[in-house]
């Protein structure tokens, strides 16, 4: 052979390579449908898809937004996305009825649920809210908890007045002066408002009374664990990685959520959320993220049943509503 | 022989009644739904059964009829507002060449804005009462009423319009003897059309932003997974929507009886 055709055959074989190797380990195209429109606690995705973690477990991932709990879902449960991050109080109540979809690793292990309002009000606990006008949405998550918050803060129904409307309103309400607190996720509304007017916003998180539900977390279809049980490990071990990741870097994991949406929001207030919700992460100091606690989940069952008008059966049934068989092994940092 | 003939003949009437036919028709997508459920093992957290929907009128009707009640006063207020500014409103445009073209079409232009896009600003500026939901009401019912209006107005034949201009009438007598019965035909065909839209309207006030209402249950029963309740929900705006179009059929039948549209075509066969 002479010179030439080596180096074409070298440069062939270099081309190709690579091709061939991921091959062998074809990329699977994956949907993540998120539950919101895009907030800090979702920054973890976006930096560890930039950081190239999904696309080492051979997983292409598309982050897109939802409109809701209920809504992610049932778009898991038809089979529309693989893979959806919900609240678990949304997988529990269709669990109860029948929907096939799991938690495969919860994110948020302590309750973001708060009622919140401008700092320069100075209500700051619940007895504070004695007399005042509450936001919420009919049906939302935070609704699901509010009744048990109720009881635990020692209020009553006829303490606060409500004002029912959907997200945009709750907010416009506390804008606009006509509600003075608002029913939210410590990490998302607070931001938003502060986007908005500027002026810092307080807090008082339902965590605090005693309210141990735990919130959000990845979620799949009960065939996607039976028929692709691979698939999922590969999916939440990157997931946790990203977790892990976004932690030590929250600025990084800010601006890689404005790459890839620049309305997203504004860095400084993505940055502050998403670091306020890694406080949420874990029970225990050595908890890996999204390695759901069980006894949290029975908590939240609980909860839901005393409160919430949850089926009792569903005491019963808690092991069909998560599973940590996916979640890869312990702590290495 | 011939009674038990006139009996099947009659039974045979009975059966065969108007009113009946789409009491029939929702039997047949009843048991379509049914079979549907069945046969593709749909899930109840997504679409629930028509026996569970049943259930849930016993069960929440009250509290369903309840609610019924500001949903109904928002679209009878945001229709009756439909009607009081879109028909002068029709009778301007189809009146004025000039005024047609500034303001026809910038109401066109007006109809493709989502009102459930701006309907959050009503909520801020009009609170959380009725008000904002008989706004968004009337935005909706607005349009079909002008549109059916202007049509309505406009078609008035020029030969019945210079025969009472031949007989010397004064402009409020062809207005009120020719021209408004001329157009009220289609008049009512926009406010038939308002009237179900009104209903949407009022409801998409309730999403935005509201204690009460149809709407306010739909939203609680779709967060909480309540399919049955959230449907029974739905059937019941549907009947306040029937209900208020037929009134308003009622109203055209007792106001234009003379018109085509009213006569009926009696079967003389048995």
């Amino acid at each position: 052979m002479d010179r030439r055709q080596v180096i074409a055959a070298a440069v062939t074989g270099l081309v190709t390579a690579p091709a061939l190797i991921r091959s062998a380990h074809a990329t699977d195209k994956v949907q993540l449908l998120l539950n919101w429109y895009l907030y800090g606690e979702h920054a973890p995705f976006f930096l560890g898809k930039k950081l190239g973690l999904f696309e080492k477990e051979g997983i292409d991932v598309t982050i897109m937004e939802g409109r809701g709990s209920g809504v992610t879902l049932q778009a898991v449960g038809a089979k529309s996305t693989q893979f959806g991050y919900a609240d678990m109080s949304a997988v529990i109540r269709a669990g109860i009825r029948g929907a096939p979809v799991v938690s495969t690793g919860v994110l948020l292990q302590k309750n973001p649920a708060s009622a919140m309002g401008f700092a320069d009000k100075n209500i700051r606990t619940a007895n504070d809210l004695k007399g005042k006008t509450v936001a919420t949405t009919p049906g939302d998550a935070l609704s699901q908890v509010w009744p048990a918050f109720l009881r635990k803060a020692n209020l009553r129904d006829s303490d606060v007045r409500l004002l029912q409307g959907d997200a945009q309103t709750k907010l416009n309400a506390v804008i606009s002066g006509q509600a003075d607190v608002l029913l939210g996720f410590s990490h998302d509304q607070s931001m938003k408002l502060k986007d908005a007017t500027g002026k810092a916003v307080f807090p008082i998180m339902f965590s605090d009374y005693g309210l141990n539900a735990v919130a959000t977390g990845i979620i799949a279809h009960r065939d996607t664990l039976t028929g692709s049980p691979d698939l999922v490990r590969r999916f939440m071990r990157a997931a946790t990685l990203s977790a892990e990741a976004a932690e030590k870097a929250p600025a990084a994991a800010a601006d890689a959520m404005l790459e890839a949406d620049s309305k997203a929001g504004k860095k400084d207030t993505l940055t502050e959320g998403f670091e306020i919700s890694t406080k949420l992460y874990r029970v225990t100091p050595d908890q890996r993220p999204f390695h759901t606690n069980p006894a949290a989940v029975k908590d939240t069952v609980e909860l839901l049943v005393e409160y919430g008008g949850l089926d009792p059966a569903a005491r019963e049934r808690l092991a069909s509503f998560f599973t940590t068989d996916f979640l890869p092994g312990k702590a290495t940092n | 022989m011939a009674a038990s003939r006139a009996g099947s003949a009659g039974l045979g009437r009975w059966l065969n009644a108007p009113w009946l036919r789409p009491f029939g028709m929702l039997a047949l997508l009843i048991l379509a739904w049914d079979l549907a459920i069945r046969i593709f093992d749909v899930q109840p957290y997504l679409v629930p059964k028509p026996l569970d929907v049943v259930l849930a009128f016993r069960s929440d009707g009250p509290l369903l009829l309840r609610e019924a009640v500001p949903t109904t006063i928002a679209t009878l207020g945001g229709f009756a507002l439909s009607a009081l500014f879109g028909i002068p409103t029709a009778m301007l445009i189809a009146g004025s060449r000039t005024v047609e073209s500034y303001i026809y079409p910038l109401l066109v232009f007006s109809q493709s804005i989502p009102k459930v896009a701006i309907a959050p600003l009503f909520v801020v500026w009009f609170g959380f009462g009725i008000a904002p939901k008989i706004i968004t009401a009337f935005l909706l019912g607005f349009f079909p009423v002008v549109v059916a209006g202007v049509q309505g107005f406009k078609a008035l034949d020029t030969d019945m319009r210079d025969l009472a201009r031949s007989m010397k009438c004064s402009r409020w007598q062809a207005f009120t003897m020719v021209s408004l019965p001329n157009a009220l035909p289609a008049i009512f065909s926009g406010l038939k059309v308002s009237v179900t839209l009104a209903v949407v309207g009022a409801v998409v006030g309730e999403f935005v932003g509201s204690n009460s209402g149809i709407g306010f249950v739909l939203q609680r029963s779709i967060g909480n997974f309540e399919l049955p309740t959230m449907f029974a929900a739905l059937v019941l705006l549907a009947l306040i929507g029937v209900v208020l179009f037929w009134i308003v059929d009622l109203a055209e039948r007792l106001l234009l009886p003379w018109h085509a549209s009213q006569r009926h075509v009696f079967v003389a066969t048995t």
